[in-house]
């Protein structure tokens, strides 16, 4: 349904997006995944034709986004970064301008309206000056807008930001409920928010896609590790020498703020399929040093999603 | 044409949901009045060349008021972003606003037809200068509208929107005159002289003013307005790169 190609925006001097291309078949809903600043809304505003690539090609529908603007917009319902509104309108006057706008027919606007109220729960609102309303009405309000055509598509840039976690949940429950007909492109720069939402993500730091592909399989990767975490009664260096000699672990590090001089905290990272603590415990009782703490957990999506991008961007800078 | 319509109501009504636009119209109103009965007192004369004669400068001040906030409301809110991903041409648009301010501004000056109707009371006013006045007043509006849009759309704060409108729009009032003219031709030889035939809007308007319709003058307004208007779409289709 959408599809992207070597896509590169280049503001003056800053390379928002560098060469990314990626896929999104109908009917699918795609989480895009970045830290602040990635490039998800640079992206989102040349699919939505509100700015242009420097370089690069974008098609809806098998129409190029160049050729046919109009013919694609009609195609997108579009959520903008922090959902902006007319503040002096009200909710009705301005869901019934965005739907004229949109070419409903005179005889479907009523209709639309009222299915796109229901949808995003905006009855109590509808006479109330969008700048009255609180955040997350506003954000509704939003929605209820990229929504009022029934759009094929849908493009919603950080749709649950500055929502209290109420709100959070109604609105990720709404957009699941869309996903059933519709191909959705969401953005956030919260990993548990695309687990709550689907599992198909697109990983973006500094304008490069990190990642590509399934929730599932990066957790599959995450559950290939363990993390160990060691406190024990010893100098770093010394600990740190004993520790080596256990082939097994892949990464050693200084937890510093739960460390002295005399006391070393680490966090130790291993295959998940080998249970090295024994090993680590008979080493450190031979040296005769005092263990505080020892014990092991999943890694985390979060520490897998923190990798990849560490990751992507080490290789950046090579 | 439907969809400049629908831009054109949406633009229209939001004068009219900030008590801006009723303050605005009130001190246009009273203050033309004041000027036109000061001079007519004076005078005693059932014509309105006083007032024609001191409407460009109150436009000047007045249309960038009400230009300013048509697109730099929207680049500071956001909404240029819903605006513009609007299946809608970027023309029409520009069309629509244009045409929104256009009719508000032909409100205030309707406001001003209670003087021909009180001259028409007290004597037998000469309708063709008149008559040729409005018709000048709303051709000279459209253009410094024009301006004022084009403006807007460069920036995100009204003020300075607001400052730099009335700036230009008082370019094209005083290339009109000799005490501005004369310096700059001692400055760069004919460069003056240059503007005012053919930048300045001063003699076109006095000749529609005067009831005198000249394709000429006609020409020059349209022109000008079509140019500003111009300018602001490809200033917006600019901001895309
Ligand atoms: N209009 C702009 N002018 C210059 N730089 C911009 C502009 N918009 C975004 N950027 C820069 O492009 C990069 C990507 O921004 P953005 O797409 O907004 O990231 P995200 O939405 O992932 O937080 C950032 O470094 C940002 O500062
Ligand atoms: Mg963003």
């Amino acid at each position: 349904m959408i599809s992207v190609s070597n896509l590169t925006k280049i503001y003056g001097s800053v390379v928002a997006l560098d060469k990314i291309s990626f896929k999104i078949e109908k009917g699918e809903i795609l989480g895009f995944l970045g830290p602040n600043g990635a490039g998800k809304s640079t992206a989102m505003k040349i699919i939505t034709t509100y700015i242009a690539a420097t370089e690069g090609e974008v098609f809806v529908d098998n129409m190029d986004i160049n050729k046919n603007p109009i013919e694609v917009r009609k195609k997108i319902g579009y959520l903008p970064e922090n959902s902006p509104v007319y503040k002096e309108m009200n909710v009705k006057d301005y869901l019934t301008f965005v739907a004229r706008a949109r070419e409903l027919p005179p005889e479907k606007i009523k209709e639309r309206l009222d299915w796109v109220i229901q949808a995003t729960g905006l009855e109590s609102e509808l006479r109330k000056d969008i700048g009255e309303l609180s955040k997350g009405f506003k954000q509704r309000t939003g929605l209820a807008q990229a929504l009022i055509h029934d759009p094929e598509v849908l493009v919603l840039d950080e749709p649950t930001s500055g929502l209290d976690p109420l709100q959070i949940i109604d609105i990720r429950k709404l957009i699941k409920d869309l996903a059933k007909e519709k191909t959705i492109i969401f953005s956030t720069h919260i990993l548990q928010e695309v687990d709550a939402i689907t599992d198909r993500v697109l990983i973006i730091n500094e304008g490069r896609i990190a990642a590509n592909g399934y929730l599932q399989d990066l957790k599959l990767k995450a559950a290939a590790y363990q993390t160990t975490f060691l406190s024990v009664l010893a100098p770093f260096k010394e600990v740190e020498a004993e520790l080596k000699k256990i082939s097994s672990i892949n990464k050693i590090r200084l937890i510093e703020k739960e460390s002295s001089e005399n006391r070393t905290s680490l966090k130790i990272t291993s295959p998940a399929n080998k249970d090295i603590k024994e090993e680590i415990g008979r080493i450190i009782s031979l040296k005769g040093w005092q263990i505080i703490s020892l014990f092991d957990r999943d890694f985390s999506l979060e520490e897998t999603f923190i990798n990849l991008i560490r990751k992507s961007k080490s290789q950046g800078e090579n | 044409m439907d969809k400049i319509m629908i831009v054109m109501r949406r633009e229209f009504n939001a004068y009219f949901n900030s008590a801006i636009a009723y303050i605005f119209v009130v001190v246009f109103l009273v203050l033309n009045s004041a000027f036109f009965m000061n001079t007519f007192f004076l005078t005693l004369t059932a014509d309105m060349r006083g007032f024609f004669g001191l409407i460009p400068i109150f436009l000047a001040f007045f249309i960038p008021a009400i230009t300013m906030r048509l697109w730099a409301e929207e680049r500071k809110l956001g909404t240029i972003e819903l605006l513009l991903t609007l299946p809608i041409e970027t023309y029409h648009i520009v069309i629509g606003k244009f045409l929104a301010s256009l009719a508000f501004l032909k409100i205030a000056i309707a406001g001003t037809l209670i003087i021909p109707i009180m001259l028409a009371k007290l004597g037998t006013p000469d309708w063709g200068p008149i008559i040729g006045g409005y018709f000048g007043t709303v051709l000279l509006g459209g253009f410094f509208l024009s301006i004022g849009l084009f403006v807007s759309g460069l920036f995100e704060d009204q003020i300075s929107a607001f400052i730099l409108s009335m700036i230009l729009c008082l370019f094209f009032l005083l290339v009109g005159y000799d005490f501005i003219i004369t310096p700059i031709d001692g400055w760069v030889n004919g460069l003056g002289t240059f503007l005012k035939q053919v930048i300045s809007m001063k003699s076109h308007f006095d000749g529609i003013e005067r009831g005198v319709l000249s394709l000429k003058d006609i020409f020059y307004f349209i022109t000008m307005t079509g140019l500003f208007l111009t300018f602001n779409i490809f200033s917006l289709e600019g901001r895309k790169y």
